[in-house]
């Protein structure tokens, strides 16, 4: 698994983590003091890189959570189906089936961006 | 716990959460006391209503307890935006015990919805209040306007509907001129019609207690005489719960004999007993 482990406290707006198994991008990171009886924690809210599921959890801020190590690769369009297009990797030269974004046009020989993590892709 | 919340948070179409703050109120402080004394305020009223043939443990409602409040405005409604964004991700509705009104600013953050309707004394519709943007004076113009200079919370609503409103600055009558705020006197509200004026729009309904003559309830920050009977918010609440996305009473302090806050958590199970009798 492409992952490492971080403290809360090294997470920011932005950055990615692990939750519920899956890795989410950090859309809102916020932090409650202690008072007299209590640990400082940080609260969560993420996206499903692959999934768009939106996901929080909260946390003491030196507890560990996993951080995916995602990949951005280089790719180009070799076909286009209906809403699916053929990639090869710029730098394996692997080809392989991605759903087309919905506010996305590909056409053959575009040049295109993608997160990779374990076989989950994703067009940016 | 607030009496009759006795569901679990997986069941839950209702979720009680306390915010104690207190760091802005700017007469009378206490608000800190607010949420432990609404719920025991609460604990004389029957489980029963007649008027909705409901009882109160059977609406599912859950209570989340306080969110610990802390001196930092801006921080604390981000924290409490997404303890309240929780409730709203999990299909229930948040029902926040103030602390002072600058918590409503996360109730509307977490809830979006298209109207602000609020009972209230006052306009708070001032930028700034001593320099503070986040202070229980300027809660509805951060609801409307959001802000721009902190991390705080983005709250951002089409109309503010003010409803008892009788004292403000020049500053904030002018600000009340514009398109998107109503303000409503409080010899007025009893024939406003608030259900036309809704018309279907989804609302956050917030209760600042001041909006109520302090004859009843003496137990707030910042009396304003000249004010609402309880008769009359509550009706108003009536009208707005089956609209609500949220809901929160704030500004009750420990300054009475529990007027204040016997007023307020009988507002809020009139709430959850109207909403839940409309619920699909």
């Amino acid at each position: 698994m492409p992952k490492e482990q971080k403290q809360v406290r090294e997470l920011q707006e932005g950055s990615y983590v692990m939750m519920d198994q899956s890795p989410c991008k950090i859309n809102a990171y916020s932090t409650a003091k202690p008072g007299k009886h209590g640990s400082a924690k940080a609260r969560i809210e993420g996206r499903g890189v692959f999934d768009g599921k939106k996901r929080s959890l909260s946390q003491p801020v030196d507890a560990k959570v996993w951080v995916p190590i995602i990949e951005r690769k280089q790719g180009q369009v070799v076909s286009v189906t209906d809403n699916d297009a053929q990639i090869m990797d710029l730098e394996t030269y692997q080809t392989f089936t991605m759903r087309i974004p919905e506010d996305e046009d590909l056409n053959p020989d575009d040049e295109i961006e993608y997160l990779d993590y374990e076989g989950q892709r994703k067009i940016i | 716990m607030f009496p009759g919340a006795t569901a679990s948070r997986t069941d839950a179409a209702y979720v009680v959460v306390g915010a104690p703050l207190d760091i802005s109120t700017s007469f009378r402080p206490g608000t800190r006391f607010g949420p432990e004394r609404i719920r025991r305020f609460a604990r004389p009223f029957d489980d029963y209503d007649r008027r909705t043939d409901l009882r109160f443990s059977d609406c599912s409602v859950h209570d989340h307890g306080d969110v610990r409040a802390w001196d930092d405005a801006p921080e604390y409604l981000a924290w409490l935006a997404g303890e309240l964004r929780d409730v709203v991700a999990d299909d229930a509705v948040s029902l926040v015990l103030g602390g002072e009104h600058t918590v409503t600013a996360a109730g509307v953050a977490a809830a979006d919805p298209d109207v602000f309707v609020c009972l209230d004394a006052h306009l708070d519709l001032r930028e700034t209040y001593d320099g503070n943007p986040y202070s229980h004076a300027t809660v509805t113009r951060r609801v409307l306007d959001g802000d721009d200079r902190a991390d705080g919370v983005d709250a951002d609503v089409d109309e503010a509907i003010i409803l008892g409103a009788r004292t403000g600055s020049p500053e904030e009558w002018e600000r009340a001129e514009g398109e998107d705020v109503t303000v409503v006197a409080p010899e007025e509200v009893a024939d406003f019609d608030l259900e036309s004026h809704l018309d279907g729009r989804s609302a956050y309904l917030s209760v600042d207690v001041d909006a109520a003559d302090p004859g009843f309830a003496p137990g707030t920050g910042t009396p304003e005489p000249f004010g609402l009977d309880p008769r009359t918010m509550r009706d108003v609440v009536r009208t707005v719960a089956p609209h609500a996305a949220g809901f929160d009473v704030v500004e009750v302090n420990d300054r009475d004999d529990g007027q204040a806050a016997s007023l307020a958590a009988k507002l809020t199970r009139e709430f959850v007993f109207s909403h839940a009798g409309t619920a699909d």
